[in-house]
């Protein structure tokens, strides 16, 4: 009896060690968490503080409006202010500049900035400040020469406190439509600068003109931030937003249903199963964006059997789309017909889709001479079998299965798909050695396109102007998409767009496969949720609670 | 003294294994065939060209000889220093410092909850074979070796989280937080580790000396507590020292799905942005832990078996 209460004492001691251990190892990590009156609390309004909580599947990075990852494009969005924001269809709104204008030739924009508008430490918001800005960005032109504007510009001058001049080497139409961007166009203030003035090393602070002001922060857990009461624009209607880091999709899903979290928002930040059992589920709210981006493969025209146009064709007729998003994404992205979906600027130029039809794919092959030999499966052609090669990102969960799908319709045709997933540096890789027969590829989306997409095609190093190496009119299509560039009036820009597409389009030198959206799920309470036009921008200031 | 002597004797025998280590990574690493100065600036948005990718190798000495390189590494290491990462820019020790607690946490909470649960559960289950305690376990172990790990996780975070509300969902701030993680990274090891308790005392109880024990009128509970646990316990403390150093490395799906900011998460983004210094000290600290995990079951074993270090006396 006395050796068994002795050995319940030693089991009840070791449970209090391990939980004395473990309780005394985070001590100090639950300093920095925020009070327990909003996070991890199931009341997101407590009296008139309405708290929006949300995860993201990493932190939100060192809020550095001039630099890269680890910075977050939606945290750096949210954060800071551009000149000008992009708007519905397209519109450019005045934001830091009440109006701008653009000298005859094209090349110098003068930006009358607005007044009274203070950073999150009280300064004030001048083109000293915005000059101070331009010139950390163009000290690292290189680290943001994918932007055309960056590299067209020649010289910036503050003309006076409230007035800011640009000067551009060559006429640059996009120039207004890339101040949008989310970075490095945006503003920081003076006293977030490092000592010596280039933010490609850090910054102090993130001081900014925004709606939100970072009040806590723990890396890679959670970034609390409060509305900015001196914000020049309209106030936010809630009052807080949490962000907790939660890299798990179905974690994710899971914090939603336990009321830990207000909003699932974004790309790729759930599985599109998950997506379809919450909306199915009926408690939730759902809603899916207008078209963002597109996804499509590149075809190499350079080399293999794709050098051949007819086979390239066979390819647009073969694949199921409709099947692909059905299966793939639940529909929750949409099939597409054209490489920029035609809601983006001078995209809507009435091209006629390329139908899935198995018997017009075979006779095209037919016609490049790759028959199929009797009791075989895959054709040939000179004795050598249709063989060609996908690439993947591997870890992709929605470019795997497309992949399979389509090797699956292209087997129907009698062409033997490899595909190959490698993750992503190799895949890096082999798209800027043009090192594949097709590969999966993004465009860029709103506000970038259409002309960042033209911008790709004819620069060499990102692999898409080496795969059209194998085109007769590749010196005139590229021609024409620098040339695009350079326009001032509207109608010459759009009949060359016009050109462009329609070329890309007959050559079928991509293969559209859909068009991305942005997701989002919240509880009904959740009001007055919109998705931005901007595909990097977030939907927080417009949102309100109502119980 | 000559327990003494064993560890001093280990202790010295780590420094060519962790520098071994530490070697073969660095070389497999350059082996790779991503250069880390074309994924540094893809990362940062640049164009890769010739002149780009020279400038980057040259920034991150990467343009120096293999020797030169590893030299400048080791020289690094003496000095505590483990490099800065090329993706955030910041100090790796810093990093690890923040990460690492977390991690060793997780490990050492999972191994002390696989104990808790593993020592009474084997015992129960080798003295009352063949009845419902041991048929029992059994269950247990075939589900602890068949349950796929991140499913366990998501079957806790559903029922004992989210529906019961018992425990948080992510989160790495209180104690309460390391449970369900914990308790996932446990559930195999106790499978595990309860079956090789139970085969061990059974083994032991046929021995001479339990009889003899017996014949001395002592009770089943000091002849298991006092000898046959201490022979039967020593296959579970090798597995556990093999296990400290998986559960340090291994424990990225738990601590995604649990959102905790350990070492997992961020040893995964480094091998996606091929982080050179981070990868490597990753590897090092990773077989540091190892080393360190063998090296404490030896000593376990040791203290539970005095002829070991006599052995290995005479071995020298």
């Amino acid at each position: 009896m006395f050796r068994k209460v002795k050995q319940i004492h030693i089991s009840i001691l070791l449970v209090l060690m391990i939980s004395i251990f473990l309780a005394g190892c985070n001590s100090k990590a639950s300093e920095n968490t925020p009070e327990p009156s909003t996070v991890g609390n199931p009341s997101t309004t407590v009296g008139d503080i309405k708290t929006l909580r949300l995860s993201w599947p990493k932190d939100i990075g060192p809020l550095n409006p001039h630099e890269y990852t680890p910075n977050e494009f939606f945290a750096q969005g949210m954060y800071y202010e551009p000149l000008i924001d992009y708007g519905e269809g397209g519109k450019l709104v005045p934001k830091l500049a009440e109006s701008w204008d653009i000298s005859e030739d094209g090349k110098q924009y003068t930006f009358h900035l607005r007044q009274n508008v203070k950073f999150s430490d009280g300064s004030d918001f001048d083109s000293s400040v915005v000059q101070k800005n331009f010139d950390t960005i163009l000290a690292n032109r290189d680290m943001h020469s994918w932007l055309g504007l960056i590299s067209q510009i020649e010289k910036t001058e503050a003309v006076d406190a409230h007035t800011f001049k640009i000067t551009l080497k060559n006429r640059y139409y996009p120039a207004l439509q890339e101040f949008a961007v989310v970075r490095p166009l945006r503003f920081l203030g003076a006293a977030g600068f490092p000592d010596d003035g280039n933010t490609a090393k850090g910054i102090k602070s993130p001081i900014t003109t925004g709606p939100w002001v970072l009040s806590e922060y723990k890396k890679d857990d959670i970034a609390v931030f409060t509305r900015n009461d001196n914000y020049w624009g309209t106030k936010p209607k809630i009052n807080t937003i949490i962000i907790k880091v939660i890299p798990d999709g179905e974690a994710r899903v899971l914090a939603l249903e336990k009321g830990d979290i207000d909003l699932i928002w974004g790309e790729g930040v759930i599985s599109l199963d998950s997506f379809v059992s919450l909306r199915d589920s009926g408690k939730f709210e759902t809603s899916i964006s207008d078209p963002v981006a597109s996804r499509a493969l590149i075809v190499n025209t350079a080399k293999g059997p794709f050098a051949d146009l007819n086979v390239r064709l066979a390819l647009q007729h073969a694949v199921n789309k409709q099947a692909l998003v059905q299966g793939v994404t639940n529909n929750v992205e949409k099939a597409a017909d054209t490489i920029i979906s035609s809601n983006f600027p001078y995209a809507n130029v009435g091209l006629k889709p390329y139908d899935y039809n198995l018997e017009t794919a075979k006779s095209l092959l037919d016609q490049a001479g790759w028959k199929l030999p009797d009791g075989k499966t895959i054709r040939e052609k000179d004795g050598k079998p249709l063989e060609i090669e996908l690439v993947y990102m591997g870890p992709d969960q929605i470019e795997k299965p497309m992949a399979a799908a389509i090797q699956s319709d292209l087997k129907q045709i009698g062409v033997s798909l490899k595909t190959t997933g490698v993750e992503r540096e190799l895949r890096n890789k082999r798209m800027e050695t043009a090192d594949f027969d097709l590969l999966f590829w993004g465009t860029y989306g709103a506000p970038y396109d259409p002309h960042s997409f033209v911008s790709t095609n004819y620069e060499p190093g990102y692999g898409i102007f080496e795969s059209q190496q194998g085109l007769s009119m590749k010196d005139e299509l590229h021609q024409q998409m620098k040339d695009v560039l350079l326009t001032v009036n509207e109608e010459e820009r759009q009949k060359l767009y016009t050109s462009i597409f329609t070329t890309l389009h007959e050559q079928a030198v991509y293969l559209p496969i859909s068009y991305l959206t942005n997701i989002a799920v919240y509880p009904s309470y959740v009001k007055d949720f919109k998705f931005p036009a901007h595909r990097d921008e977030t939907p927080f200031d417009s949102i309100d609670f109502q119980k | 003294m000559n327990l003494f002597f064993y560890v001093i004797k280990r202790l010295a025998m780590m420094v060519p294994v962790i520098v071994g280590a530490s070697f073969v990574c660095f070389l497999l690493l350059r082996l790779s065939p991503v250069d880390p100065a074309r994924a540094y600036l893809s990362v940062s948005n640049i164009v890769p060209t010739e002149e780009t990718i020279a400038a980057v190798r040259a920034q991150l000495g990467l343009d120096r000889s293999f020797w030169s390189q590893y030299g400048h590494w080791l020289w690094q290491l003496c000095q505590l220093d483990f490099g800065t990462s090329f993706f955030s820019k910041l100090p790796v020790a810093r990093e690890l410092a923040a990460r690492l607690p977390i991690t060793a946490t997780l490990a050492l909470s999972s191994l002390a909850i696989a104990f808790i649960v593993s020592i009474p559960l084997g015992i129960a289950s080798a003295l009352r074979r063949n009845r419902l305690i041991d048929h029992m376990s059994r269950l247990l172990a075939f589900l602890g070796a068949s349950i796929p790990q991140f499913w366990l996780a998501y079957l806790f975070l559903y029922f004992l989280s989210v529906k019961l509300d018992w425990f948080p969902l992510q989160g790495a701030d209180t104690w309460l937080h390391y449970v369900l993680p914990s308790c996932t990274l446990a559930f195999a090891l106790i499978a595990t580790y309860s079956r090789l308790l139970r085969a061990g005392l059974i083994e032991g109880l046929q021995e001479p000396f339990v009889l003899y024990a017996r014949a001395r009128g002592l009770g089943t509970f000091a002849v298991v507590g006092r000898h046959v646990l201490r022979h039967a316990i020593r296959p579970v403390i090798t597995a556990a020292g093999m296990n400290l150093g998986k559960l340090f490395a291994g424990a990225v799906i738990v601590e995604q799905i649990f959102s905790m900011p350990g070492m997992g998460g961020f040893f995964l983004e480094s091998v996606y942005h091929r982080d050179y210094p981070v990868i490597q000290s990753y590897v090092l600290i990773m077989a540091i832990a190892f080393v360190i995990g063998n090296l404490a079951a030896d000593v376990v074993q040791a203290y539970l078996d005095p002829r070991l270090t006599q052995t290995a006396r005479k071995g020298e």
